[in-house]
């Protein structure tokens, strides 16, 4: 039997969101700690890692490990119907075929209940070991998103480099040459505005974009965005859910072509 | 030299520059009619050598030791019988050319002083290459038959018919002549001029055209020539009285010479000759000019030429000789005869009639171990080995060489390779001399196919005088759809044999290695020479292109070359030359004129069912021929809209839309003739083949019948090919509109009269109809009901068409399975006890750009459908099929679709080209681009089929974008994108099959409870990839819930199910193993190699490439697996 209640549920509809551009068909993994995610994206490219720890939750029952097959696209369409303030349950039985999902309001005014057909779905699990990197980016994540977003308009490739004063994105494309330079400010007021840059040395890592934008898609989870890199290692982007969890991505680096 | 054009059924005379009269005279000819004349007479450029060629070209007398007399002599052609005139000699003649040559100085014919012809300059001598009865290759120089051409005179004009004014006129023209003509001058251009009325014009019931001058000049390039100068209408001709525009139209100018000869000495194609005793001279060995055994010297009037009927419808023994050659290519290129050497030249030549080749031989380069039943000629250097080779080919002397893609490999590159070799060796002189006349090349041009049936083909054609060069890989392409032409994929279709699919790679591997793997290669080679013959045999392709040249009148090269207006123009030429009419040349429409299009066949619209009750069909026998015959549709008997009210209305019918044309009690039309006869012709053949008394003879019956029903049906196509020797659309279109109206009154009359009110069972319904065939629903319950309805249905319904239209029942589908138009599925069932064979149309079980896995899908469900009625049984077969799919169980090679690059793809691949031929991105042909990257040597060419999966990709990847080459997938391990396969290729066809009997195919079948369990594979790590990176994670055996790695393969809450788990596993395990000893086994079997790794990597191939390779990976996989639980 595996049980959990969140009382945030919009946080279970972002990480559907983030992740279901990449994933078709997933396991959500739930063991006595956490309920987690890993898979490599349809292509072979990035790699997914989501991490929701039974802290999250208020109510949280999981008697044995338990690998639940969602299709992201089927789930994504459930969560269409959850209001932002609304409670989420998850239900399902040992080697069970469905998984219930259960949507209270607020208020107690209204409770909906789905139940998600599961699929058996296998495949070997990923993981990428945790490495120290020589540059590490903390950055506010709406920022992060707005630079993808504009840079794309100009080409397919992204440099990013990493100095001491600061990290800079830059495109080369048929149209021109594009570069934005974000600087170091640890000092900023608000604490979101920072960033905050740890460096051993400089780095400097090619990106497809088109994967760097799908990443953004988990910008609403959390304020900041943390970017770990190292010479020709695959780069992290973290995007953190408070203490509880994280959604992370892996992307080798573009190599170029002999 | 300019290649040549050969536009839509090729002998295309293009006359662009000619006619125009712009043309600067003496200045350099504008290069298009360069073409002309290349096209139209080839042969017209060959002289025979001079002095000096002779000499430049010193015939080669090298002696190599190893080439002993006894194997020479098993090369030999068996000895010559043919020694004096003293005996008649006969000969089947496979090929025919012209050259400009010297006059007899007397001639050959013992009891005849005069010479025949001119005895001043040049004068045409045609050579006829043919065999004896004996097995002897004879070369006959047949003189004195002389070039002509008809003018018409111009509308109303008169001629005064003196001896006077013709002579005057012939003056006049040798004049003209001479001053257009190009080439070495000749002492007279023109020879005769006659007025002729007894013949007129074929064209129209009421031809004006009603007088003629014949004129007779001294060669065959003259007769453009002449063409060109009457065309302008500016020649005024002695004692023509001109009223009106002063035009002479030409008649007859498009004939090539050597089909001109063959027509008015009644000489068929691959005929047999008879060589009259005392009438010709045998030419002595030192006089001869060629390498065949004899060569005769004869005036072409003494010459008999035998129908091919009875005993001359025999064949002689010719030789054939197949040969493949294999090249040892860089790594990363495809081989180029300018640097990469060929090793090895495999031969077989065998006698037709024979089942056995007589010789079997393979020459390499360095040594090789002797292989059994064939003679290895070794040699240290690449030139020797050519020589040798060529050695060969001059002793056995074959009348047709074949091989699979020779005419566009193996042929061009021996010759450019000893091209190559020549710059710095003097030992390979005279190697091209291939041909049967000394010292003459092989020569080689560019051309291009094109025709809308087979799309633009770029080929190299090489002129071997006197043999026939025929290339099965062609022949494959133009008369069998199939889906990969591999010689290997060929082979297993119509031989059940098989053969290793080398990569050549490989081959340069082996070359490298030592004597045992050299006779490895050479054991392949051989192989790949032997395939072509036998499947040459195996089709009866020899027989049936001789009976299509003896049908048609052409000689067997124009088959070959030439499209397939000449054969119909052919018989047009014979038939009006016994009936006294003349044909014009007209002017050639070019692509871009105003195409007349007219309406084509009809299709009455389906009503869409799954029938459970018998459906009959009801076939127009040769509908197209029966109606021109019925209706008397012909050149002949066209009247022209203006005449019509002077006839008598009994003597003519309109047809459907509005051409006139007059009734066979009139004028029996010439077309109506040809095909009677046709028609007659095959009635007799396909009695013959019943009553043959051998095998071989009924081979060249059944050659004959499908040759003659080939012919018949061409006629129409002929008429209506705008681009056409002789194209004339009333006839077209009046025939297609009687079809449509044959159609609709058949639909009439069942419907009308099969019915209830007329005391049937039921009302007769047509459900479907389609250019020559109704489909008729009488609503009896059983297959013995609906036949004598069907019977007397067909035969009633005949009665009511003038003759020869007939309408024939010939099967029963029951059940039915209706989609669209030209869409549907049915057991067909010809006798009344038990159906034939299930025959569907326009499924996708034939079409070809489908994977197999549509293909086995969709056949397996119909099987269960129709024959077994099993309508569930067909939607549980689907929904495993699907799961299969979706858990990756299925072979990789039932995914593999297969697309050829074609044109456009030269952009994509870097090759040149233009942009805007590339527009579409192409899956194929983006692989193609990214293999040339990887591995340019390995990486498909042009015109090659490339075999692609489709792979998964990122979100919004296009599909082009994510094609891969199924070998590659294999190695990495990649992921199929089994969605697509889903939705891109099941589902259409599955939806069309089973929409006319299930409601919602959608919702039952590709959807639901079967695709819920997947299996995604794991990539193998590659550079540059995320997997370099990743480590993977224990889960547990038996929940894949995460695990710690350290303790054992299950999670504690699958502890206890240990030993089930295990067995579950090592199952798995031994399934593969036993998959993989299996296909081995049959690989082994297939290609006959017990002691030696396996070769082959052929997609299509028996052996199965893909599922070895796909069972070797899941051993891997599973052993892993099975590990964990330690050993």
């Amino acid at each position: 039997m595996f049980e959990a209640r969140l009382t945030n549920g919009v946080t279970m509809k972002q990480i559907i969101e983030s992740i279901k551009d990449l994933v078709k068909d997933c396991n959500l993994d739930c063991s006595e700690e956490e309920i987690s995610i890993q898979s490599m994206d349809s292509a072979h490219v990035s790699l997914v890692a989501v991490r929701l720890g039974a802290g999250a939750f208020d109510h949280y029952r999981c008697d044995r490990p338990n690998a639940l097959g969602i299709n992201t696209a089927n789930m994504s369409k459930i969560f269409k119907m959850l209001n932002n303030d609304d409670t989420v349950t998850f239900k399902a039985e040992d080697e069970g075929d469905a998984l219930t999902l259960l949507f209270e309001g607020q208020k107690n005014d209204t409770i909906a209940d789905f139940e998600l057909k599961l699929m058996d779905i296998d495949y070997e699990q990923l993981g990428i070991p945790d490495t120290p990197y020589k540059c590490s980016i903390k950055m506010p994540s709406r920022e992060f998103e707005r630079i993808v977003r504009d840079l794309q308009v100009l080409g397919d490739t992204c440099t990013i480099s990493c100095g001491k004063e600061g990290v800079r994105f830059s495109v080369t494309g048929n149209i021109g040459t594009g570069n934005i330079l974000t600087r170091a400010n640890a000092s900023a007021e608000k604490e979101k505005d920072q960033v905050i840059i740890d460096m051993e040395e400089p780095v400097e890592l090619n990106f497809a974009l088109r994967y760097l934008n799908f990443f953004t898609k988990a910008t609403s989870l959390s304020d900041h965005v943390m970017i770990s890199m190292s010479p020709e290692v695959p780069v992290v982007i973290e995007y953190p859910i408070q203490d509880y969890g994280y959604v992370k991505y892996y992307l080798a680096p573009k190599i170029e072509e002999e | 030299m300019a290649p040549v054009k050969r536009i839509l059924e090729q002998d295309s005379f293009q006359e662009n520059g000619i006619i125009s009269g712009k043309r600067l005279r003496g200045g350099n000819a504008p290069p298009d009619e360069e073409d002309y004349y290349l096209d139209v007479e080839d042969e017209m450029l060959d002289m025979e050598p001079t002095e000096e060629e002779v000499e430049g070209e010193s015939e080669d007398q090298t002696v190599f030791s190893d080439i002993t007399p006894e194997m020479r002599q098993r090369w030999l052609r068996p000895a010559s019988k043919v020694t004096d005139n003293s005996n008649d000699v006969n000969l089947q003649c496979f090929d025919m050319d012209m050259i400009s040559g010297q006059p007899l100085s007397q001639n050959p014919n013992e009891t005849k002083s005069r010479v025949v012809g001119s005895n001043n300059g040049q004068v045409p001598v045609i050579r006829a290459y043919g065999v004896s009865e004996h097995g002897n290759s004879v070369a006959v120089f047949i003189h004195g038959f002389t070039p002509y051409a008809y003018l018409a005179l111009p509308n109303n004009a008169t001629f005064d018919n003196t001896e006077e004014n013709l002579t005057k006129i012939r003056l006049h023209l040798n004049k003209k002549l001479e001053a257009e003509a190009r080439g070495p001058s000749l002492a007279e251009y023109c020879r005769a001029v006659s007025y002729v009325t007894s013949h007129k014009s074929i064209m129209g019931y009421d031809s004006p055209h009603k007088s003629f001058f014949k004129v007779t000049v001294a060669m065959p390039t003259l007769v453009p020539v002449l063409k060109r100068i009457m065309e302008p209408g500016m020649i005024q001709l002695s004692g023509v009285n001109v009223q009106g525009d002063n035009v002479y139209h030409p008649f007859e100018c498009n004939v090539p010479f050597v089909l001109r000869y063959m027509i008015d000495n009644d000489i068929s194609g691959a005929g047999w000759l008879t060589l009259p005793q005392k009438t010709y001279q045998v030419r002595k060995e030192v006089d001869k000019k060629t390498f065949c055994q004899v060569e005769i010297d004869i005036t072409y009037n003494d010459i008999i030429s035998r129908k091919p009927e009875g005993e001359w419808s025999k064949m002689a023994p010719i030789r054939v000789l197949s040969l493949d050659i294999e090249c040892q290519g860089r790594k990363g290129h495809f081989p180029e005869a300018e640097m990469d050497p060929v090793i090895q030249i495999a031969n077989a030549v065998s006698v037709y009639g024979d089942k056995k080749p007589i010789v079997q031989n393979v020459f390499t380069l360095k040594g090789c171990l002797p292989i059994v039943g064939a003679q290895v000629i070794s040699s240290d250097k690449e030139t020797e080995m050519l020589m040798k080779w060529r050695k060969f080919l001059e002793a056995c002397d074959p009348d047709v060489i074949t091989g699979y893609n020779v005419q566009n490999f193996d042929i061009p590159y021996l010759l450019d390779r000893a091209e190559t070799l020549s710059k710095g060796s003097s030992h390979i002189k005279g190697f091209a001399q291939w041909g049967r006349i000394r010292n003459s090349k092989a020569k080689m041009k560019d051309t291009t196919f094109q025709s809308a049936a087979f799309g633009k083909r770029n080929n190299i054609e090489t002129t071997i005088e006197g043999r026939v060069i025929f290339d099965m890989l062609p022949y494959m392409q133009r008369n069998h759809k199939l889906s990969s032409y591999t010689l290997n994929s060929v082979c297993a279709e119509f031989l059940g044999q098989q053969k290793e699919d080398v990569h050549h790679s490989i081959i340069s591997d082996l070359q490298n290695g030592s004597d045992e793997d050299r006779h490895r290669l050479a054991v392949y080679c051989l192989k790949d020479a032997l395939l072509p013959q036998r499947l040459m045999d195996k089709l009866s392709v020899v027989v049936n292109y001789v009976e299509m040249a003896r049908v048609t009148g052409v000689p067997m090269s124009f088959l070959i070359s030439r499209g397939q207006q000449i054969k119909v123009f052919s018989m047009i030429l014979r038939k009006c030359r016994n009936e006294k009419l003349l044909v014009p040349t007209l002017k050639k429409a070019g692509f871009n004129s105003d195409e007349v299009a007219y309406e084509g066949a009809t299709v009455l619209d389906p009503i869409k069912s799954y029938y459970q009750v018998p459906i009959a069909t009801l076939d127009f026998a040769s509908l197209y021929p029966s109606i021109m015959q019925a209706y008397n549709l012909c050149y002949s008997t066209l009247v022209d809209p203006r005449d019509v009210n002077g006839l008598d209305p009994k003597t003519y019918k309109k047809s459907e839309n509005g051409h006139v044309f007059v009734t066979s009690e009139t004028k029996k039309g010439i077309l109506p003739t040809i095909l009677a006869e046709l028609l007659a012709a095959r009635k007799q053949a396909k009695k013959d083949m019943k009553n043959a008394p051998s095998e071989f003879e009924r081979a060249v019956q059944n050659g004959r019948q499908l040759a003659l029903k080939v012919s018949a049906n061409s006629v129409y196509g002929f008429t209506g090919a705008t681009v056409g020797q002789l194209p004339c659309v009333p006839i077209a279109s009046s025939t297609t509109s009687y079809g449509r109206f044959l159609l609709e009154r058949t639909k009439e009359y069942v419907e009308e009269n099969y019915t209830i009110a007329n005391g049937y069972q039921h009302d007769a319904q047509v459900v479907y109809g389609d250019t020559d065939s109704v489909m008729v629903k009488f609503g009896s319950k059983t297959v013995q009901e609906t036949f004598p309805l069907a019977i007397e249905a067909a035969e009633k319904c005949s009665k009511i068409f003038p003759d020869p239209i007939l309408l024939e029942f010939e099967k029963v589908y029951f059940p039915y399975l209706l989609m669209n138009k030209k869409r549907y599925a049915g057991l067909m069932w010809t006798q009344e006890d038990k159906y034939d064979k299930m025959d569907t149309k326009g499924l996708e079980t034939v079409r070809r750009d489908n994977c197999a896995l549509v293909r086995d899908v969709i056949q397996t469900s119909l099987n269960k459908i129709l024959i077994n009625q099993d309508v569930n049984g067909a939607i549980n077969y689907v929904k495993s099929q699907i799961s299969d799919l979706l858990q990756n169980k299925m072979d990789i090679s039932q995914l593999v679709i297969t697309k050829s690059l074609n044109k456009g793809a030269e952009y994509a691949l870097g090759l040149g080209g233009k942009k805007e031929d590339y527009k579409n991105k192409q899956a194929h042909v983006e692989l193609a681009a990214r293999m040339h990257k990887r591995d340019a040597g390995s990486a498909p060419q042009m015109g090659d089929r490339v075999p692609y999966v489709i792979i998964t990709g990122a979100k919004g990847a296009k599909t082009f974008e994510k094609g891969e080459d199924p070998i590659y997938v294999l190695e990495n391990n990649l992921a199929i994108d089994s969605k697509w396969y889903l939705s891109n290729q099941l589902a259409k066809p599955l939806e069309r099959i089973f929409e006319p009997i299930i409601d919602n195919v959608q919702k039952s079948l590709l959807e639901g409870e079967h695709t819920r369990k997947i299996f995604i594979p794991t990539p193998s790590a590659r550079k540059g990839s995320l997997m370099m990176f990743a480590v993977k994670k224990a889960n547990c055996m038996g929940c894949k819930a995460n695990i710690d790695p350290n303790s054992g393969p299950l999670c504690k809450h699958c502890q206890p199910k240990q030993a089930a788990i295990y067995l579950d596993k090592l199952s798995e395990l031994t399934d593969a193993e036993l998959r993989y000893a299996k296909l081995w086994a049959k690989a082994q079997e297939l290609h006959g190699t017990v002691h030696s790794e396996i070769m082959c990597t052929g997609d299509g191939c028996a052996c199965q490439f893909y599922k070895r390779k796909k069972a070797q990976a899941d051993i891997k996989r599973c052993i892993e697996i099975v590990d964990k639980f330690g050993r």
